[in-house]
C-alpha cells in the first residue's frame, strides 16, 4: 500500500527499533514470561506509546492510519510489547475524549513516558463477551464511591499502578448504569491474584485484580456517571483496528521466517523453496498478510475520515486474528520439526497468535457486529 | 555557529539491487529509498553539537530529484532546524554536488559541513573533498571524532586510517567527512516527524545558484559481479594444500 511521507518515516522507525530492540528480546521475554520495562522505556523515549493523543498532551498526535502502522510494526518484533502499545492508547484515548483537564494531566503524561502502568479492568468470571454481567459495584460514599468486585484476566494487574474499573453505579439501570473509575492500585483494599502462565504472548503480565471496599475519590470517575459501557465500547473500535494489526504483524514475521527457511532449508538435493507444495503456502501467507493489512488500514482511515468503522474493524479484526492463526500454523509447518521446538521464532509466533481470535472481542462475537450491521 | 549536512536519496541497504536489463544502470524504479546511512551520521553529529551548546543551526541539504524531500523530512525529523531540495531531473555526479553545494555554502556560509565519507549507491567518496577544494577550505575525512574548539575557530578531528587513527587541527570554515564511528544515529521519534512537517524546507534549482550540472561522466556499463563458483570441501589440510598448489595460489 502506498504510504504518505510521514507514515512511511513511522513504518521506518518503528521496524528499525523492532529489529534492533524488540526482536532481539522477544526469544527471552517468552520464556522467561518477563516484564519487557527496558523496553517501555525506550519505547517512551522515542514516542512509541500516546500515538494518537495529541501533542498538547505529550502524544505524538499522528492518526489512526499511523497507529496501525505502528502496532503492526511492533508486533512483528514481538506481540506482547505491541499489546503493551495498544493498552497505553487505549488510556490515552478514553482520557483525551472523557477525562477533565485535571484527570488529563495526571494521568496521560505519566502513563505514555511509562512511569506508570495501567491496567484496563472489564472482564470478570462471570462477564467476558456479555459484558452486561459484570458484578463489580461502586456505592455512593460520602464525596466518593466504595469500590468492590473482582476483575480477572486484566493485562497489566500484576505491575499495574493505575486501573481504570468498569463497575456498577445503579444495579437496576443495566447497561446504562455503569461507569468507568481511574484507582490507585495501592490504595488500601487493592489486591492482586498470581500472575497467569498462558500459552502466548507470555511477556504481558496477566492476572486477577481485587477491589475490597477501595475508596475512590469523586475525581476518580471517569466521564459522565452511568455511561461507561457506552464510553468503553467507543474506544473498542480503535482496539480491533490495534488487535488487527497486531496479528498482521504475527503474519508478516511468519512470512519472513518461513521465507528464509524454505531458501535454506535442503531436501531431496533442492532448496525446500523450490517445491510448489512450499511456494503455495508462501503464496497464501503472503497474501493473507496483505489483505489482512488492507482491511486494518481501510478501517483505520475510516476512523480518521470520521466514519462509522465499526463493521470495518470487526472485520479487520476477526479476519487478520484467524489469518495469524492460520498462517503461523503453516509457518511451523513449513519448519517442520524445527519449528515445533521452543527457541524458534515461529513457534512463539504460533502461540501469540491464537489469543487475537479471543481477546479485544472474541471473533465470534466480531462476526455477530458484522451481521447485525449486514441485516440492520 | 551553523552545520550544513549534504544529505543523498540512495537505494535502502536492505534492498537487493539488480542491473537493468540493458546494462545502463541499477534498476531503482520500485526499490525502498532511504537516507544514506553516513550521512544520518553526520546530522546526528551535526545535531548532538547543537544539544551541546556548539552549533546555533543546523541545516540539511539534498539535490536530485522532488522525491528527495522525502529523504530531508528524516533529516528533519532527526533534528535538523531547516533544509535545502536543490531540485533537478539531471543525473547527479560527485563533482556537480560539490558544485552545488559550494554554491549554497557561499549563501549560507556555514562554519562546518559534515557530510558522509561516501554513499551506498556508487560509493565515489568524493564530493566532500572536491567541496573542500571548491570552497579552499580544510578538510578531514573519515572522521570518528569531532571536538569543536572554543569560539569556533578550529576542531580537532580523528581520522580512521589505515593502520590506526590520526588526529587533525583543522582551521573552520571546514568540510568533515564521517566514518562508521563516529557515532550512533538515534531514531526519529514519531512526535519529531509530526514536528519535521512543519519545519522550513526551501527548493532552489541548479540554475537559480547559477550552477552548471552538465554531466562530466559517462557510463559505458554496469554489470552485477561474476558469481561465485561453489566450494569444495577438503578432508584435511593435506588436501587443502594439494589444491591449492594444483589451483597454483602457492608454489
Amino acid at each position: 500500500m502506498f504510504l504518505s511521507t510521514e507514515h512511511q518515516q513511522v513504518a521506518d522507525m518503528t521496524r528499525r527499533f523492532a529489529d534492533q530492540v524488540i526482536r532481539p528480546e522477544a526469544e527471552r521475554l517468552d520464556r522467561e514470561e518477563a516484564f519487557a520495562g527496558e523496553i517501555y522505556q525506550q519505547m517512551a523515549q522515542n514516542g512509541l506509546f500516546g500515538i494518537t493523543v495529541p501533542e498538547a498532551y505529550g502524544g505524538a498526535g499522528l492518526d489512526c492510519l499511523a497507529y496501525s502502522i505502528v502496532m503492526e510494526e511492533l508486533s512483528r518484533g514481538y506481540a506482547s510489547v505491541a499489546d503493551q502499545c495498544g493498552l497505553v492508547e487505549l488510556f490515552g484515548t478514553m482520557l483525551c475524549k472523557y477525562g477533565t483537564e485535571a484527570q488529563k494531566a495526571q494521568w496521560i503524561g505519566p502513563l505514555i513516558r511509562a512511569e506508570l502502568r495501567g491496567a484496563y479492568c472489564i472482564t470478570e468470571a462471570g462477564a467476558g463477551s456479555d459484558v452486561s454481567g459484570i458484578k463489580t459495584t461502586a456505592t455512593k460514599d460520602g464525596g466518593g464511591w466504595k469500590l468492590t468486585g473482582s476483575k480477572l484476566w486484566i493485562h497489566n494487574a500484576p505491575v499495574a499502578d493505575v486501573a481504570f474499573v468498569l463497575a456498577r453505579t445503579d444495579p437496576q439501570a443495566g447497561k446504562r448504569g455503569m461507569s468507568i473509575f481511574i484507582v490507585d492500585c495501592n490504595k488500601a483494599g487493592v489486591t492482586r491474584g498470581p500472575k497467569e502462565h498462558k500459552l502466548g504472548q507470555r511477556s504481558s503480565q496477566v492476572g486477577e485484580l481485587n477491589f475490597d471496599n477501595v475508596a475512590v475519590p469523586a475525581d476518580g470517575l471517569l466521564g459522565v456517571e452511568g455511561r461507561g459501557f457506552h464510553m468503553m465500547m467507543s474506544v473498542l473500535e480503535k482496539g480491533r483496528v490495534g488487535i488487527g494489526a497486531l496479528a498482521v504483524g504475527i503474519i508478516q514475521a511468519a512470512l519472513e521466517a518461513s521465507i528464509a527457511q524454505a531458501k535454506l532449508r535442503q531436501q531431496f538435493g533442492h532448496a525446500i523453496a523450490e517445491f510448489q507444495a512450499i511456494q503455495f503456502l508462501l503464496a497464501d501467507m503472503a497474501k493473507d498478510a496483505e489483505a489482512a493489512r488492507l482491511l486494518v488500514r481501510s478501517a483505520a482511515m475510516k476512523m480518521d475520515a470520521g466514519l462509522d468503522a465499526a463493521m470495518a474493524a470487526s472485520m479487520a479484526k476477526c479476519f487478520a486474528g484467524d489469518a495469524a492463526v492460520a498462517q503461523a500454523s503453516n509457518a511451523v509447518q513449513i519448519f517442520g520439526g524445527s519449528g515445533f521446538i521452543r527457541g524458534y521464532e515461529v513457534e512463539r509466533l504460533y502461540r501469540d497468535a491464537k489469543i487475537t481470535q479471543i481477546y479485544e472481542g472474541t471473533n465470534q462475537i466480531q462476526r455477530v457486529i458484522i451481521a447485525r450491521k449486514l441485516l440492520e | 555557529m551553523k552545520i550544513l549536512v549534504p544529505v543523498k536519496r540512495v537505494v535502502d541497504y536492505n534492498v537487493k539491487v539488480r542491473v537493468k536489463t540493458d546494462g545502463s544502470d541499477v534498476d531503482i524504479a520500485s526499490a525502498k529509498m532511504s537516507m544514506n546511512p553516513f550521512d544520518e551520521i553526520a546530522i546526528e553529529e551535526a545535531v548532538r553539537l547543537k544539544e551541546a551548546g556548539v552549533a546555533s543551526e543546523v541545516i540539511a541539504v539534498s539535490a536530485g530529484v522532488a522525491a528527495c524531500q522525502d529523504t530531508l523530512r528524516t533529516a528533519l525529523a532527526l533534528g535538523a532546524d531547516r533544509a535545502i531540495l536543490i531540485e533537478t531531473e539531471v543525473e547527479m555526479q560527485p563533482l556537480s554536488v560539490a558544485k552545488l553545494l559550494a554554491a549554497i555554502c557561499a549563501k549560507e556560509l556555514p562554519q562546518l559541513v559534515l557530510c558522509g565519507k561516501q554513499a551506498i549507491d556508487d560509493d565515489a567518496s568524493q564530493t566532500g573533498q572536491m567541496l573542500a577544494a571548491l570552497m579552499h577550505w580544510p578538510q578531514a575525512t573519515f572522521a570518528s571524532k569531532v571536538a569543536v574548539g572554543e569560539g569556533a575557530r578550529q576542531a580537532l578531528v580523528t581520522r580512521e586510517v589505515d593502520g590506526g587513527q590520526e588526529t587533525v587541527d583543522v582551521l573552520l570554515p571546514a568540510v568533515v567527512t564521517t566514518d562508521l564511528r563516529l557515532n550512533e544515529p538515534r531514531y526519529a521519534t514519531l512526535p519529531n516527524i509530526m514536528k519535521a512537517k512543519r519545519k522550513q524546507l526551501d527548493r532552489v534549482t541548479p540554475d537559480e545558484l547559477g550552477v552548471d550540472i552538465t554531466p562530466r561522466l559517462k557510463t559505458l556499463k554496469v554489470a552485477e559481479p561474476p558469481k561465485r563458483a561453489a566450494g569444495v570441501k577438503v578432508a584435511d589440510v593435506a588436501e587443502l594444500v594439494e589444491k591449492l598448489k594444483s589451483a597454483g595460489v602457492i608454489a
